[in-house]
């Protein structure tokens, strides 16, 4: 029971920080491969939040998440700002950058952070129902977001910057916006994460886990938030499920993104939006007493 | 409500004042004067290359003039981006269509009424009665547009899944949707058959009678222009230069506009002046 509830919270994590991750790069067409220093910044910032300054479990998550938000302006804020902005490729070596730099400075930091030898005598207080109770809200969240006029803003950013502008939309703050909504979901699962382990150290957010991330999203398809949503959980668990293929998960895990890549570019569900519709049509099936409505 | 105080301010909605536009050695936009009063239907013709596109992209300000100075109700608006501009009240269509073409025909027309959002990323967050009641008056404006031009019953569709003469009609209520003052339209009719053409000829003249704002087009199809300026002007271009301007009928006979046409050597009897009307 212990394992499988280790792979439901773990899979939790992960979904809150690929939800992020899905605002960003599958709706307003930004590609970041430094999300896992986001999740480092909310994870030691809410950690060291609640063990030095007795902030309440929830609240320091939430002040975590807003930790990363804070922190993606410094290279949202150069990287979207005038006629030196950066364009697709070159925001992503940027992210790039500013994960790294965000692992360095935390391993070579002794003070409060722990440096190298890590972040200890963390209390354990991410139980699996806290997991499932902030996936689901992160979850309900980013569907309301991105079903609001500030969604459709960040999609039309997505699709095509030029004829957004057109129509009005300011690019600098509906990027920056996006980044920061990211920031956020991804400072939120790096606290949860935190809590999890009891134990934070710098190598658990390096290069590797951004592009985890990042896999999940593309390989769950672009525009769609369940998508990504269950590649997040899949992601988790298929490597476990192939635990006693050894070696050989990876490269069965490799095979599986090149097929993905080649017949399915959009992602598994790419473009498919969540919606609940299905569920209300299996109510008024089961129900056959109620008159049935025409579409 | 800035854009209505500045527009009792000056009678000419646009201005051009001595505007070049310079890209290396090339001169696409040469010394141009043009002036635009409210509610009137400019048609803007000329060859292939001749500056027509750059001038509409200085006027919804893809790109700054080399010199001289852009008035928009009587201010200036060298230098101020797009979006701004399109919340001043200029709004465009593309040459190349550029819809949204993963979003539906609905979302389109919508974004044109929240580029600047209505409520707060919190409202937007819990889903506050304050955004639901935004998202309502949206909802009814938008499918008003879509009524307006026969697209309603393709409202859920994706854009990029619709025919090409309905991408280009979609482009056009988007860009009404901003609520212009000024509409930039860049070859509406190209690509299009000449059933096309006349359906869209009338779309353009209701929506230009019942809005009234003023209207630059860009056309190839001459037809199309002489039947939508019949009561106006048109300009014509030629390598970066304002050649001519003046009524259809003046247009058609002008000297200048057919040698640029149909190249020096021909002189102006009746049978080039059908030509121009018929193909250019």
């Amino acid at each position: 029971m212990g394992y499988l509830s280790t792979i439901c919270v773990l899979s939790c994590i992960n979904i809150v920080a690929v939800l992020g991750l899905a605002i960003l790069t599958g709706y307003t067409g930004l590609f970041s491969i430094g999300h896992a220093g986001f999740m480092a910044v909310g994870a030691y910032a809410s950690a060291i939040l609640y063990m030095h300054f007795g902030v309440p479990f929830y609240l320091a998550l939430v002040l975590g998440g807003f930790a990363a938000g804070l922190s993606s302006l410094i290279i949202g804020y150069p990287a979207f700002r005038g006629a030196g902005k950066l364009r697709g490729d070159y925001f992503a070596i940027a992210t790039l950058g500013f994960g790294e730099a965000v692992r360095l400075l935390l391993n070579t930091t002794y003070k409060y952070v722990g440096g190298a030898y890590g972040l200890t005598e963390i209390p354990g207080l991410t139980t699996l129902p806290v997991a499932l109770g902030v996936a689901f809200l992160a979850l309900i969240g980013a569907h309301n977001l991105m079903r609001s006029e500030h969604g459709k803003n960040c999609l039309a950013v997505g699709q095509d910057e030029v004829a957004a502008q057109m129509m009005g939309v300011n690019l600098f703050t509906t990027k920056l916006k996006a980044l920061f909504i990211s920031a956020f979901y991804a400072g939120v699962a790096g606290g949860l994460f935190g809590f999890y382990m009891t134990y934070l150290s710098p190598s658990n957010f390096g290069i590797g886990k951004s592009s985890d991330l990042l896999a999940a999203v593309v390989f769950g398809g672009m525009q769609s938030l369940i998508g990504p949503v269950i590649t997040a959980f899949l992601l988790v668990g298929i490597p476990e499920l192939l635990r006693f293929l050894l070696d050989w998960r990876l490269v069965i895990y490799g095979i599986l993104f090149v097929v993905v890549m080649v017949y399915r570019p959009q992602g598994m569900l790419g473009y498919r939006e969540m919606n609940f519709r299905w569920l209300w049509a299996a109510i008024r099936w089961l129900k056959p007493g109620k008159p049935k409505q025409a579409n | 409500m800035e854009k209505h105080d500045a527009a009792k301010a000056s009678p000419n909605v646009l201005e051009f004042k001595g505007v070049s536009v310079q890209f290396g050695g090339v001169r696409a936009v040469n010394n141009v004067d043009l002036t635009l009063a409210r509610g009137e239907f400019l048609g803007l013709i000329g060859p292939n290359g001749a500056g027509k596109t750059t001038l509409l992209n200085l006027i919804s300000g893809a790109m700054p003039p080399t010199s001289g100075e852009i008035l928009f109700n009587g201010q200036s608006i060298v230098g101020i981006s797009p979006d701004r501009l399109c919340h001043l009240g200029i709004s465009r269509t593309f040459q190349n269509i550029r819809l949204f073409p993963k979003m539906t025909v609905f979302e389109n027309v919508a974004l044109g009424l929240h580029a600047r959002p209505n409520y707060s990323l919190t409202d937007a967050l819990f889903c506050t009665p304050r955004s639901i009641r935004r998202e309502k008056q949206n909802i009814e404006r938008a499918n008003g547009l879509l009524d307006l031009v026969g697209l309603s019953a393709y409202a859920k569709k994706h854009a990029g899944d619709l025919s090409y003469g309905l991408q280009r009609r979609l482009e056009l209520v988007r860009a009404m949707a901003t609520d212009p003052q000024l509409l930039l339209l860049d070859e509406p009719a190209a690509g299009m058959n000449e059933d096309e053409c006349g359906n869209l000829t009338k779309l353009i003249r209701s929506i230009h009678q019942e809005f009234g704002f003023g209207v630059i087009l860009i056309e190839h199809h001459i037809q199309v222009v002489m039947e939508l300026c019949r009561e106006s002007r048109i300009y014509v271009m030629n390598l970066g230069e304002i050649l001519a301007s003046g009524t259809p009928m003046e247009i058609q006979n002008d000297t200048k506009v057919i040698n640029a046409y149909l190249g020096e050597k021909r002189t102006t009897n009746g049978r080039t002046r059908r030509q121009i009307s018929r193909n250019c």
